[in-house]
């Protein structure tokens, strides 16, 4: 039983990175429509900037705020100078664009810095308690903490908040949205700098608890599009508890030996259910086409 | 990014000579080739050399130390005159871009053998092409076992097999495991084939060993230590390279892993800089089978190295293992083309020089150096065995074999070349 508890606490740590990762979809797709396949690469790019701080032997806020920052940044960007001119474009066109944007970034990243060794180190490591047998470090439950405080926050900011009111318009149908008078390109640039933000922390975490490897960073964004799909792209809630249950899955299926090589296939396993679930009663028609 | 580098070129050539005959005189200068000071000025002879660069990882470390070895035999002479032309291409790990660069420069350039190479998708995709074109490929960076198991590739690094039961040897001996991890990739004949072979060696001794096999992206390393710890094992060998081991490090740290498990690795970890972001958690308990010599031994040829890269390498060269790998692979082709009347190289001749190849000697080595004609080739299988302390490397143990059934083959080809390793 006492392994169990092990895989569980290890899948929960895990779970909330992917979490992080959705709710950061979700938050930008809710209300500008784009499916941000760049957001990997933007936590990349972030934990690879906060990384240079650190080694410029600047100080280490200085380096953990620099990641959030660059997130924002690189976040903004985009949804300022790329996203408005395909804001009425199909939702594939838009997502396949961010792919795009996710290539630039992997070469500039790949351009400035090197193949080598690096690895950030937080405070945070060094701390830590022990539960169910595993010593589970002060970042991991910081990563856990902020899954469900940004989900919290976000529904609340969505529900009581003036521009958190436009973001649900824009979601719900941006040509009204636009008639309303609504400020659809204030309104969305910050929906692309909370994400951005998420993004350069998750990036800045992600690099202190896995590894500091761009392209395996950048690719938390499949998993990460997996926890979106478990919340509909829709439901923070949904998308965190999306995020966990991929990560206890893969985690559990560690325990199991033949599945053990197969369980980065977890994410894409669970989101098919998911897609198939909530399919369930539906006939396929072609109605809206005719 | 496709990187392409013809390093030939007549003026860069006699630049590199004023300048290397210059350095010579206070004896700081690289020997290479007929060490003439002088130009080669003759018909180029084409080498090729593949690489992958690009993520996720960088094996230009063999293709970059092969360049600055030719540029400063070049400038000293060349191969009786006439100088070498480097082609290097970047397959970028795209088992199409490997097919095509290969035939690029196998057939389209006619290239007289390949130096240097370090692509993990290249060996697999083109193995069958080297053989068919009959054009030797004398490489530095192998991984998998097509590179080992091929009758026109030999490579002068071990790969995963022979370092990882070096570490296992090791780990025996002077550490006491019984029951062993190897952690590796779910990589087709890389991570599966030589974690098996790990098993295998294991209860050859009697001793028990698992493989726990991870996908190249698995985010999830701390389930990966669990499953170790889950098996009961009393140590881990690392079968990873340097970045997904060292984060397999920092979980084990987290969660007090040297008190449970002794720790060894193949010389992937083994990589400048690695020793710098350790930390002294580590001190005295890991241990890395490497597979050529020290990055700072004292001895003729890797001080050689050293001088060729500080003389004739480019900015942002690697000096890794696979640079010290691609150098000693690139003089090897060089002394064996020397013997060639330059007027009559073709690629026939240079591969007959290849094969020719038998008792070529390195303090960057620990046993002779052949080739021969074979189905397959692992001329390197004996290594040192150095132990992380205080921020550095230090060799625990000298140069020794390994033991494998894997090795029978390899062993015959030996005995019948004379060699005794």
């Amino acid at each position: 039983m006492m392994v169990y508890g092990l895989f569980l606490v290890s899948g929960l740590a895990v779970g909330s990175l992917y979490a992080l990762g959705g709710i950061g979809l979700v938050i930008l797709r809710n209300s500008t429509g784009v499916l941000n396949f760049a957001y990997g690469a933007i936590a990349a790019f972030s934990a690879m900037f906060a990384w240079q701080i650190a080694d410029w032997g600047l100080p280490g806020v200085l380096s953990w705020i620099s990641a959030v920052a660059v997130g924002i940044l690189l976040s903004v960007a985009y949804g300022r100078l790329i996203a408005p001119s395909l804001a009425w474009r199909e939702p594939a066109v838009k997502a396949i664009a961010t792919l795009g944007y996710m290539l630039i970034l992997l070469g500039l990243i790949g351009f400035i810095w090197e193949d080598a060794l690096r690895k950030i180190n937080l405070p945070s490591d060094k701390v830590a308690i022990s539960l169910l047998g595993v010593r589970v470090t002060l970042t991991r439950i910081i990563a856990f903490a902020v899954s469900i405080m940004a989900v919290i926050a976000m529904v609340q900011y969505l529900r009581r908040s003036h521009t958190g009111l436009n973001m649900r318009a824009l979601a719900d149908n941006r040509d009204h949205a636009a008639l309303l008078g609504i400020p659809i390109v204030k309104t969305e640039t910050l929906a692309w700098g909370i994400s951005g933000a998420l993004a350069g922390f998750t990036g800045l975490i992600f690099g202190s608890l896995v590894r500091l490897e761009p392209t395996v960073i950048t690719f938390m964004v499949i998993p990460a599009t997996a926890a979106a799909i478990c919340g509909r792209l829709r439901s923070l809630p949904l998308t965190l508890a999306g995020g966990l249950f991929i990560g206890v899955v893969e985690s559990m299926l560690t325990l199991y030996k033949p599945a053990a090589p197969l369980r980065t296939m977890a994410p894409f396993v669970i989101a098919a259910l998911v897609i198939l679930w909530m399919q369930r009663g539906q006939k396929l028609t072609f109605a809206k086409e005719a | 990014m496709k990187l392409t580098r013809t390093l030939f070129t007549g003026v860069a050539a006699l630049c590199l000579a004023s300048f290397a005959t210059g350095a010579m005189a206070d004896g700081h200068a690289p020997v290479c080739g007929l060490a003439t000071g002088e130009a080669a000025t003759g018909d180029p002879i084409k080498v090729g050399g593949i690489n992958g660069n690009a993520p996720p990882g960088d094996f230009s470390g063999g293709t970059d130390a092969a360049a600055a070895y030719f540029a400063c035999v070049n400038a000293n002479g060349g191969i009786n005159g006439r100088p070498i032309e480097y082609m290097v291409e970047n397959d970028q790990w795209n088992p199409e871009l490997a097919g095509q660069v290969a035939t690029k420069l196998v057939k389209d350039e006619g290239v007289v053998a390949l130096v240097g190479n370090g692509s993990v998708v290249s060996m697999a995709v083109n193995a069958n092409l080297y053989k068919d074109e009959d054009v030797m490929v004398m490489a530095s960076g192998c991984a998998i076992s097509e590179c080992y198991e091929s009758s026109n590739i030999v490579s002068t690094n071990q790969g995963p097999l022979p370092s990882g039961i070096g570490a296992l040897t090791y780990a025996i001996e002077e550490l006491g495991a019984t029951n062993a991890a190897c952690i590796g990739f779910n990589i087709p004949n890389n991570g599966g084939w030589a974690c098996d072979w790990m098993n295998e060696f294991m209860e050859s001794k009697g001793l028990s060993g698992t493989s726990i096999l991870m996908d190249p992206t698995a985010v999830d390393l701390n389930s990966v230590y669990l499953q170790a710890l889950a098996e009961g094992v009393d140590t881990i060998l690392l079968m990873l390279p340097a970045a997904p081991a060292i984060g397999l490090l920092k979980v084990a740290e987290e969660q007090g892993g040297r008190e449970i498990f002794k720790w060894v690795s193949p010389t992937p970890l083994y990589e400048p800089g690695v020793a710098e972001i350790l930390g002294e958690y580590w001190n005295d308990n890991l241990f890395v089978h490497i597979e050529l010599n020290e990055f700072d031994s004292e001895g003729p040829d890797n001080q050689n190295w050293v001088k060729v890269m500080d003389t004739y390498g480019q900015d942002g060269d690697r000096r890794d293992t696979f640079s010290q790998s691609g150098y000693i692979s690139a003089k090897f082709f060089v002394d064996a083309m020397l013997a060639l009347d330059p007027a009559t190289i073709d690629r026939a001749s240079v591969t007959t020089a290849i094969k020719g190849i038998t008792n070529a000697t390195s303090d960057l080595l620990c046993a002779p150096y052949y080739v021969g004609d074979a189905d397959r080739h692992m001329p390197n299988h004996a290594g040192r065995v150095v132990a992380y302390t205080v921020g550095k490397f230090e060799i625990v143990r000298d140069c020794f074999d390994i033991e494998s059934s894997y090795l029978d083959p390899i062993r015959a080809q030996e005995k019948a070349l004379g060699i005794t390793q």
